[in-house]
C-alpha cells in the first residue's frame, strides 16, 4: 500500500511537470504581452522593450521557462502581472474559499438528494416515482445551470425576498449559488445510482440473501445500496473538482468572489503567473482527488485492491 | 414490507426540506431587510449610496495602476492639487490657487494651509515631488508615466533613465509652493494636475509600507474625501468620509459601498431590489426601461473608429479610403446595432470635449464628416478604375461582441451601399493590438479614450514618426499645424490649428472613418442627486453626491 502511494506520488509529480511545460509553452503562443491596452500602444518600441524586460519577459522563452521551473521548485508562483505586486499564492488563498463553499455544499448537498432518488426509482422501477425522478435527471443535465441560477434569483432572490439576490456577505449568501450547482449532481448522481441499483438487484447474491431469509432492509443497505455506490465514487471525483474549483457563470451571476472567473480573465489579459499558478493548482487538486478515489476504492470494494497489497 | 420504502423515503425527504426550509427560515430576516429597501426606493433613509464596479480591483497604487475601475476608486480616496469638478473643469484641491508665467511654462502651486493625509501629518509640497518622481523613475513607474514625463521639463530623459532625478524640473519651494517647469505650454496642465499619477504619496509612508504599499486599506494613505475602510479585490470595496478631509463639510454622503458585479443582469436585479443605487444597462435592457424615469444616457470622451492602413494596397489609395469612409451611416449603428447610449460620430474629437471661449471643441468644428452614399460609390469607382481591378478587402476586429457587431454592421453597409464584399477577422483584444503592431491589417475598428479633457489628446497621436499601429500615417503638414498647436499661447489659435489638423486627417487624408462616440445607458433612483461621472481620466466622482 505505502510502495502504490509513493509510486504514485511520483507519478502525479512528473504529471504536474507535464502540465507545466505544455501550458508554459502554448501560454506563450498567446498575442501580446500583459501590457497590451489601447492605452499602452501609444508607448514607443524602446519604451516596449524597457518594459518587457524589466519584467524578464524580453529572455528567450526557454530561459523563462527554466527561470520559472526554479521558482517553482522553492513554491514561488511568481507575483500577477494584472494584480499587480499581488503573488499567486496570495490572490489563489484570497479566493478559494468562496468557490470550496459553495462546492462543497452542492456536493454534498447533490451526493444525498441524487443517491435518495436513485434508490428510489430503481426501487419503484417503471413507476411513477421512477418516471419523475428520471424527468428531473433529464432536467438536471439538460437545463444549463445558469439558467437555474437566473430564474433562482429572479424568484426566491428578488420576488420573494427570501436569499440575498448576490453578493457574499453572509452565510446566506452561499445558499443560492450551492443550489444552482446541485442540480447538475443531483442529475448524474440519481441516473448512475438508479442504473447500478437495477444491475444489482438482478444479481443472483440478492436472491441467496432472500432466501436465506435476512431482513429485506438489511439486503437492501449491506448486499445492494453497497454495491451500487462504487461506480458513483468513480464519477464522484471530476464533480467534486469542478465544483470546488469554482464555477465562472455562478460565480459571476451571484457575485461570488471565488476563483471561477480568474482562469479567463486572466488569459485575456496575459497574466502569466497567474495562468501558470491556476493551471497547477487545478491540475494538482484532480490528480490528488483521483488518487484519494482510488484509495478509497480499495476501502469499499473488496474486489479492488490496488497492487502490492497482497505480498 | 414494500409499502414501507415511499413512507420512508417521504418521511426522508420531509426531513430535508425542513432542513431546507429551516436554511431559509434563518435568513426570514435578510428577507425582511430586503422588502424594508424595497420600500425605501423612494426615498432612502441612511445616508449611504450602494454602487457597482464591473470588475475585480486590480491595483490601487497610483503610481502604477491604469485601469478605469482603480483609478475610478482611488479619484475618492485621493486627491491632486486640482480636482475635476461636476462640469468637468478644473477646480482648486489640494492647490489653494497657481500662477502660470507669461510663457506659459512655469507653474508655481500654492498648497492650501492645513491639507493632511488620513493621519493627520501634514500634506506638502514635496509630497508632490516625490511622487512625480517616482511616477517616472524606471525602477518604480508604471505604464502611465508619459503622463507626467510628456510634458514636465527633464522628464523624458529621467522616464528612459538617461538622467538624474535632479534634472526634472519640479521644485519643492517650501512646504506649500510647488513649481513646476513645463516642456511646452500646456493649457490643459491644471487639468492634468487632477490626474491618479499626479497625487501625492507620503515618503516616509510609503517607504514603511515597501511592497506592501496598496495591497490592503491599512497600507494606503488618504487625502481625498473618503478613505477605504474596506478593501477586497474580488468583492470590492467600503468608502466612509475622510474626516481630516479639507472640504469635508461639502461631503454629502458618509458611506458608499463599491461591490463588483460582473453579470449585468444580477446588476439589474439588485437595482430592482433596492440593493444598487444605478445600474448600467445593457442594450438588450435600453429598450425595456427606454420610458422610465430613472432612464440616463451620457456619453464618454472615449470615440471608436476604423483605423485605415494606409501603408496596404489597396487601402493606401486615397479614394476608396474615401469611399469606404463615406458609406455607411453611424447613426445606424448606434441607433440599431449598439443600442446602449452612444452617439454617431461625425469627427474624431468627442462632443463635451473643450473648445475656446466656452464652446466646445465639436461645437466650433461641426460635423467633419458626413455619411453620403452617392459620393461613395462615386469615389469607389473612381478609386477601383486608378487600381485597375476590384480590390479586396478585410476588416479586422476584437472579438467582444460590441466590435463583432459593428464589424457585421460595416459588412452589410459595404455589401448594400457599394456592391462589395469585404472579410472580417476577428482576434481576442491583445491580438487585435499585436496584428496592428505588426503591419498585417488593412482596416481595424479601434478606439482611443481621452487621457484629459483636451483634442491634444486625440491629434498627437497621428503625428509623424509614421507607424503601423496609426495606419502608417504621416503628412507633415498635419503635424506643422499639431506641432504649432503645442507651442501656442493663444487658446483662439491654438484651437483654430487644431480644428484644422482634425479635417486634414479625416477629410483630406481619410486616415479614419468615423464611428461613434462611447455612451452609456443607466437607470440611477430618484433619491440619488449629483453623482458625477465625468468623461475621461477617472470616470467615478462621488465628491458631489448626495442621498435626498
Amino acid at each position: 500500500m505505502k510502495k502504490y502511494v509513493v509510486i504514485r506520488l511520483i507519478n502525479i509529480v512528473l504529471t504536474l511537470f507535464v502540465i507545466a511545460t505544455v501550458t508554459f509553452f502554448l501560454m506563450k503562443q498567446l498575442p501580446g504581452s500583459p501590457f497590451d491596452e489601447e492605452k499602452l500602444a501609444v508607448l514607443s518600441d524602446n519604451q516596449r522593450a524597457e518594459f518587457l524586460s524589466r519584467y524578464g519577459l524580453d529572455k528567450p522563452v526557454t530561459t523563462q521557462y527554466v527561470l520559472y521551473l526554479k521558482n517553482l521548485a522553492q513554491g514561488d508562483l511568481g507575483t500577477s502581472y494584472y494584480f499587480k505586486g499581488q503573488s499567486v499564492v496570495s490572490i489563489l488563498a484570497d479566493r478559494i474559499g468562496p468557490s470550496a463553499l459553495i462546492g462543497t455544499q452542492a456536493v454534498i448537498l447533490g451526493l444525498t438528494i441524487g443517491i435518495i432518488l436513485g434508490i428510489v426509482a430503481a426501487f419503484r422501477h417503471n413507476t411513477f416515482w421512477d418516471y419523475s425522478t428520471m424527468f428531473v435527471a433529464v432536467l438536471g443535465v439538460s437545463v444549463p445551470n445558469f439558467v437555474f441560477a437566473a430564474l433562482l434569483q429572479y424568484y426566491v432572490g428578488l420576488k420573494l425576498g427570501l436569499l440575498p439576490v448576490a453578493f457574499w456577505e453572509s452565510y446566506s449568501s452561499s445558499i443560492m449559488p450551492s443550489i444552482a450547482l446541485t442540480l447538475g449532481v443531483v442529475a448524474t448522481i440519481a441516473r448512475y445510482t438508479r442504473n447500478e441499483m437495477l444491475e444489482v438487484l438482478g444479481q443472483d447474491y440478492m436472491l441467496t440473501a432472500k432466501a436465506k431469509g435476512v431482513k429485506r432492509i438489511k439486503v437492501i443497505y449491506k448486499h445492494a445500496i453497497r454495491n451500487a455506490l462504487i461506480p458513483v465514487v468513480t464519477v464522484l471525483g471530476p464533480i467534486t473538482v469542478s465544483l470546488l474549483t469554482g464555477s465562472l457563470v455562478i460565480e459571476n451571476i451571484f457575485g461570488v468572489p471565488g476563483i471561477g472567473s480568474l482562469f479567463v480573465d486572466s488569459i485575456k489579459v496575459n497574466d502569466y503567473t497567474t495562468i501558470m499558478g491556476l493551471t497547477l493548482f487545478y491540475s494538482a487538486f484532480f490528480v490528488l482527488t483521483m488518487l484519494v478515489i482510488d484509495l478509497l476504492y480499495g476501502l469499499i470494494d473488496p474486489r479492488i485492491r490496488v497492487s502490492g497489497v497482497k505480498e | 414490507m414494500v409499502k414501507k420504502w415511499p413512507k420512508i423515503f417521504g418521511v426522508m425527504l420531509a426531513g430535508l426540506m425542513i432542513v431546507l426550509a429551516g436554511c431559509n427560515f434563518q435568513e426570514s430576516s435578510s428577507g425582511e431587510k430586503g422588502e424594508k429597501e424595497t420600500a425605501k426606493a423612494d426615498k432612502k433613509a441612511e445616508n449611504v449610496l450602494n454602487l457597482s464596479l464591473e470588475n475585480d480591483i486590480p491595483d490601487l497604487n497610483q503610481v502604477k495602476t491604469t485601469d478605469t475601475i482603480s483609478f475610478s476608486i482611488l479619484n475618492n480616496i485621493m486627491e491632486g492639487l486640482y480636482r475635476i469638478n461636476k462640469d468637468n473643469e478644473p477646480e482648486p484641491a489640494m492647490a489653494k490657487s497657481y500662477d502660470v508665467s507669461e510663457d506659459g511654462l512655469t507653474y508655481t502651486f500654492h498648497l492650501r494651509d492645513n491639507v493632511k493625509w488620513s493621519d493627520g501629518t501634514p500634506i506638502t509640497a514635496n509630497d508632490f515631488k516625490y511622487s512625480w518622481l517616482r511616477a517616472m523613475n524606471p525602477d518604480t513607474a508604471g505604464s502611465y508615466s508619459f503622463i507626467l514625463a510628456d510634458y514636465i521639463k527633464g522628464g523624458t530623459a529621467f522616464a528612459a533613465g538617461e538622467a538624474g532625478a535632479d534634472t526634472v524640473a519640479i521644485d519643492a519651494k517650501d512646504d506649500q509652493t510647488l513649481v513646476v517647469q513645463l516642456e511646452k505650454p500646456t493649457p490643459f496642465f491644471v487639468s492634468l494636475t487632477a490626474f491618479v499619477t499626479y497625487f501625492p504619496l507620503n515618503e516616509k509612508f510609503v517607504t514603511e509600507k515597501g511592497d506592501q504599499f496598496a495591497l490592503t486599506n491599512d497600507n494606503i494613505l488618504y487625502n481625498g474625501p473618503y478613505v477605504l475602510t474596506k478593501y477586497d479585490q474580488a468583492s470590492g470595496v467600503e468608502l466612509e468620509k475622510n474626516p481630516e478631509y479639507w472640504d469635508k463639510k461639502n461631503v454629502a454622503v458618509d458611506k458608499v459601498n463599491l461591490k463588483v458585479i460582473k453579470e449585468q443582469s444580477t446588476a439589474l436585479n439588485l437595482y430592482e431590489a433596492g440593493e444598487l443605487d444605478r445600474v448600467i444597462l445593457s442594450s438588450a435592457d435600453v429598450n425595456s426601461y427606454k420610458d422610465s424615469k430613472e432612464f440616463k444616457t451620457e456619453t464618454e470622451f472615449t470615440s471608436y473608429y476604423i483605423q485605415f492602413n494606409l501603408g496596404k494596397d489597396p487601402i493606401s489609395n486615397t479614394n476608396i479610403r474615401k469611399a469606404l469612409q463615406l458609406a455607411y451611416d453611424p447613426k445606424t449603428l448606434t441607433d440599431v446595432v449598439l443600442n446602449n447610449g452612444s452617439e454617431p460620430a461625425t469627427g474624431l474629437i468627442a462632443p463635451k470635449m473643450t473648445g475656446a471661449d466656452g464652446k466646445s471643441f465639436r461645437e466650433l468644428q461641426g460635423d467633419v464628416v458626413k455619411p453620403d452614399v452617392k459620393k461613395a460609390k462615386e469615389l469607389w469607382e473612381q478609386g477601383v478604375k486608378e487600381l485597375g481591378k476590384t480590390p479586396e478587402i478585410t476588416l479586422l476586429t476584437a472579438d467582444d461582441t460590441v466590435s463583432k457587431d459593428t464589424g457585421t454592421f460595416l459588412q452589410s453597409e459595404y455589401k448594400k451601399n457599394l456592391g462589395i464584399d469585404i472579410q472580417l477577422v476577428t482576434k481576442p483584444y491583445s491580438g487585435r493590438l499585436q496584428t496592428m503592431r505588426d503591419n498585417d491589417y488593412q482596416m481595424v475598428v479601434s478606439k482611443w479614450g481621452a487621457d484629459y479633457n483636451d483634442p491634444m489628446t486625440y491629434l498627437d497621436l497621428w503625428m509623424s514618426p509614421a507607424i503601423p499601429f496609426r495606419g502608417n500615417y504621416a503628412n507633415p503638414k498635419y503635424d506643422e499645424l499639431v506641432t504649432a498647436a503645442k507651442n501656442e499661447v493663444d487658446e483662439k489659435v491654438r484651437m483654430d490649428k487644431l480644428m484644422e489638423a482634425e479635417k486634414i486627417l479625416l477629410k483630406d487624408d481619410a486616415v479614419l472613418g468615423t464611428l461613434y462616440y462611447q455612451g452609456t445607458a443607466f437607470l440611477e433612483k430618484p433619491y440619488l442627486k449629483g453623482l458625477v461621472t465625468h468623461p475621461s481620466g477617472s470616470p467615478l466622482d462621488l465628491k458631489y453626491a448626495s442621498v435626498q
